[in-house]
């Protein structure tokens, strides 16, 4: 079986262990319950022609000792970037991060704007949009709540790696 | 003999070489060009796999590449020592270390395993044995506790830290072990980042993680790890057996592990090699086939006497028991259920007549105490003869003049007594237990005629009722077609006979008339005439026959039903029934009535 290994990052409070939670079990929870350190789940995506195992690597938000921990991101297939729609300062966040994290990795990279279900705090205009979807392979409006695009990000990140790979067989 | 094939093979390839040289001629050398030119190509396919089989197969490879190996590592110390030093300055440092904690783990094994042995029986043992063996007793002692088996192996490839390989004792899949392998890992990366770096530049790793039910043992390398599950005290045995499957699986794999893209399946084969790895030691087996030691000995003679008790304890029970079995066998007594606990715990379950003799009683005729008797008893109505006779005894007091005789389980009475009383009397008895045909005889006993004068008309009218009442319940039944009145018929004939003739006296006095209604019936089976003609047949031999006993004809009226027509009975009614008709001397008292 393939399995890659997706690693989740974002600052506090942005919903990363409830995406995980609504892909993997299909549940959502109001409660916060911050998390420390990393926990690892896994689900397995049928695709096409082949079954992907995804590990899901929930990362502790790293805002909290303003420190990014780039060892847990060594041998990432892809990590998803998830910034908190009704924050700011999250999109802010997330954007240090990932410059961060292409420090020491090129994997794909995903954006996840996540809580759509809430009101937006901030609207991008054309110039923004147009600076920042570059920045990331594939990029997603989420809501960890209502389920909204979370199976199919998931879903086209594990397309994409495994596209990654025929490629590479083939070129 | 092996010599005349080989000079015959000799020949036959001498034969090749000729066949060969006709068939490509001078062509022969363009033939070995065009193979050579492909030869670097196609070796370079199958190199790799060929020198894996053939080192599984015969382990020669090994021995061809290493004095080459010797050489080249020999000339890369000479030239490029800088270099070499520095590529092995971390294996060399892990391996130091690596032995320290080895050894420290070890030490702690044995003093643990000295605390916890020493003040036992076990610990003086093998203070024994290791005298007697001449080893020390850590020694001694290290050997003997080191019980473990490894659970499960998982591979792990190092940098993304999935799950290459798992392998397990029980064969029951990977479910969580690929959780388990990105977990460790996140924790390895964790610790090595927390932790300051120790004095060769050696990021920190995990060791060992333990739990109160197992550990996990870690064996890290360049580019995989090994990680086993054991339950138990895993002796450094283990740790070693890992450290060279670690090494082997970084030789044959090195490729596969440095270009792992999520695929696990190049790693199928690494199986074999990880299962060298589920090592296991099984606690002192042979001790315990092998002679016993002496708290065996004696426990097994504890068993044997406490056995041999129990055997004894069991049959005297049995005994016992069976002597209050015999409880059973007294009239009016039915034994429900004995339990026979021990001398001094008996249940004792029973059903006795009121009549019969008393429990307490049957103990101490017998000789048995009912100390220890949990006794629990229901009263019952026996029909046990014996009971009967007895019952019939006490009825019977108050009438001494009667003879009584017990016969063959039936009471025969016989004497005379007033009809008052011979009414009272046979009511007890029936009451009693006792019917007239089954066991009981009363035919020898006659009535006195003439009832005391100072017998109450309320009391003549009753018994005179009572009278007519139970010849009037009589029925006589008739086999299909028959009108014959059988022998078993008379008895009955008998005592309506009695009755009546004891009704007669009673009449007079109560100045009554009455008459015998005979009434015959038959099935619906047949013609109609012909059953009304048979059931009136059946009445009148019925009539015949109490007459014969000495009933007046007069008093009698003979009647046939015909056939029944009634749904249930209809077809079995068969019978002769008897009604007694009674009416007053004087005309008009016996409209009244
Ligand atoms: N309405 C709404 N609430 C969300 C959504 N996703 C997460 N939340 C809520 O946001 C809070 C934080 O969610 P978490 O998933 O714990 O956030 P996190 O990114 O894992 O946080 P850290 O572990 O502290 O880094 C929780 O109360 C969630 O219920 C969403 O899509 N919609
Ligand atoms: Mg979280």
């Amino acid at each position: 079986m393939i399995q890659k290994k997706i690693c989740l990052l974002g600052a506090s409070g942005v919903g990363k262990t409830s995406l995980v939670k609504q892909f993997v079990e299909g549940i959502f929870n109001e409660k916060y319950l911050t998390s420390i350190g990393v926990k690892v789940d896994k689900k397995i995506i049928s695709l096409a022609e082949q079954q992907v195992q995804l590990m899901l690597w929930d990362i502790e938000g790293q805002d909290r000792y303003h420190v990014f921990q780039e060892r847990y991101l060594r041998g990432a297939a892809a990590y998803i970037i998830v910034v908190d729609q009704t924050r700011t300062i999250s999109l802010r966040q997330g954007i240090d991060i990932h410059t961060l994290a292409r420090q020491s990795t090129n994997c794909p990279a995903i954006l996840a704007v996540n809580k759509n279900d809430l009101p937006a705090a901030w609207r991008l205009d054309e110039d923004e949009y147009a600076s920042l979807a570059p920045l990331f392979d594939l990029h997603f409006s989420t809501s960890a709540k209502t389920g909204e695009q979370v199976e199919a990000m998931f879903l086209a990140i594990a397309e994409l790696l495994h596209g990654n790979k025929k490629n590479d067989i083939t070129t | 003999m092996p010599k005349k094939p080989s000079s015959e093979q000799l020949g036959s390839q001498q034969d090749i070489e000729q066949v060969r040289a006709l068939i490509l001629g001078k062509e022969n050398h363009l033939v070995k060009e065009t193979i050579k030119k492909e030869a670097r190509h196609t070796v370079s396919h199958v190199l790799t796999e060929a020198l894996h089989d053939r080192q599984n197969q015969d382990g020669s490879v090994d021995k061809v590449l290493q004095p080459l190996v010797e050489e080249a590592v020999k000339h890369s110390v000479n030239h490029n020592r800088e270099r070499l030093v520095s590529s092995l300055y971390p294996i060399v440092g892990s391996l130091v270390r690596k032995s320290v904690t080895a050894f420290l783990a070890d030490f702690m094994e044995k003093t643990n395993q000295l605390i916890e042995n020493s003040l036992t029986i076990k610990g003086i043992k093998w203070r024994i044995k290791a005298w007697q063996s001449g080893v020390s007793f850590a020694q001694y002692a290290a050997s003997q506790t080191f019980v473990y088996r490894v659970e499960h192996i998982l591979l792990i490839h190092r940098e993304t830290g999935l799950l290459l390989k798992a392998v397990d004792l029980h064969d029951n899949g990977k479910s969580t072990a690929d959780l388990i392998s990105s977990m460790l890992t996140a924790i390895n990366d964790f610790v090595g980042d927390s932790f300051l770096a120790n004095e060769d530049g050696l990021k920190e790793q995990l060791q060992s993680v333990s739990t109160d039910n197992f550990s996990l043992l870690i064996k890290p390398g360049p580019c995989a790890l090994v990680v086993a599950a054991v339950i138990g005290n895993a002796p450094q045995k283990v740790s070693d057996q890992l450290q060279l499957t670690l090494e082997e699986v970084h030789r044959l794999y090195l490729e596969e592990l440095n270009n792992f893209d999520g695929d696990d399946l190049p790693f199928d084969n690494s199986e074999n090699l990880l299962r060298d790895c589920l090592l296991s030691e099984e606690k002192s087996l042979k001790k315990n086939t092998g002679t016993m030691s002496w708290p065996a000995w004696v426990l097994a003679g504890i068993l044997v006497l406490f056995a041999a008790f129990q055997v004894i304890t069991w049959f005297g029970n049995q005994q016992l028991a069976d002597r209050i079995r015999q409880l059973d066998l007294q009239p009016g007594i039915i034994l429900k259920q004995l339990n026979v606990l021990g001398h001094d715990e008996i249940l004792l379950d029973v059903l006795r007549d009121p009549d019969a003799i008393t429990i307490h009683d049957w103990f101490q005729t017998n000789g048995l105490s009912m100390d220890a008797v949990k006794l629990s008893e229901r009263r019952y109505f026996s029909l046990d003869p014996d009971i009967l006779y007895r019952r019939a005894q006490q009825l019977l007091k108050p009438y001494p003049d009667l003879n009584i005789n017990w016969q063959n389980n039936i009471l025969i009475l016989s004497g005379t007594l007033d009809l008052l009383n011979t009414e009272k009397l046979l009511n007890a008895l029936s009451v009693a237990g006792f019917s007239e045909e089954v066991n009981l005889n009363t035919r020898q006993l006659g009535s006195v005629s003439a009832i005391a004068p100072d017998n109450e008309p309320d009391i003549k009218q009753h018994v005179f009722n009572t009278l007519i009442g139970r010849i009037s319940s009589v029925q006589f039944d008739f086999a299909v077609a028959s009108e014959e009145v059988t022998p078993k018929m008379q008895l009955l004939l008998q005592s309506v006979y009695q009755d009546i003739t004891r009704l007669i006296p009673l009449a007079k006095e109560l100045n009554l008339d009455f008459a015998l209604v005979v009434i015959g019936s038959s099935d619906k089976s047949g013609n109609k005439t012909a059953n009304r003609a048979l059931s009136l047949n059946r009445a009148q031999n019925i009539a015949q026959a109490l007459i014969q006993l000495g009933l007046s004809k007069k008093s009698i009226f003979v009647t046939g039903l015909g056939q029944l027509d009634i749904a249930r009975v209809g077809d079995t009614a068969r019978a002769v029934m008897l009604n007694v008709l009674v009416t007053s001397k004087a005309i008009p008292q016996a409209r009244s009535r």
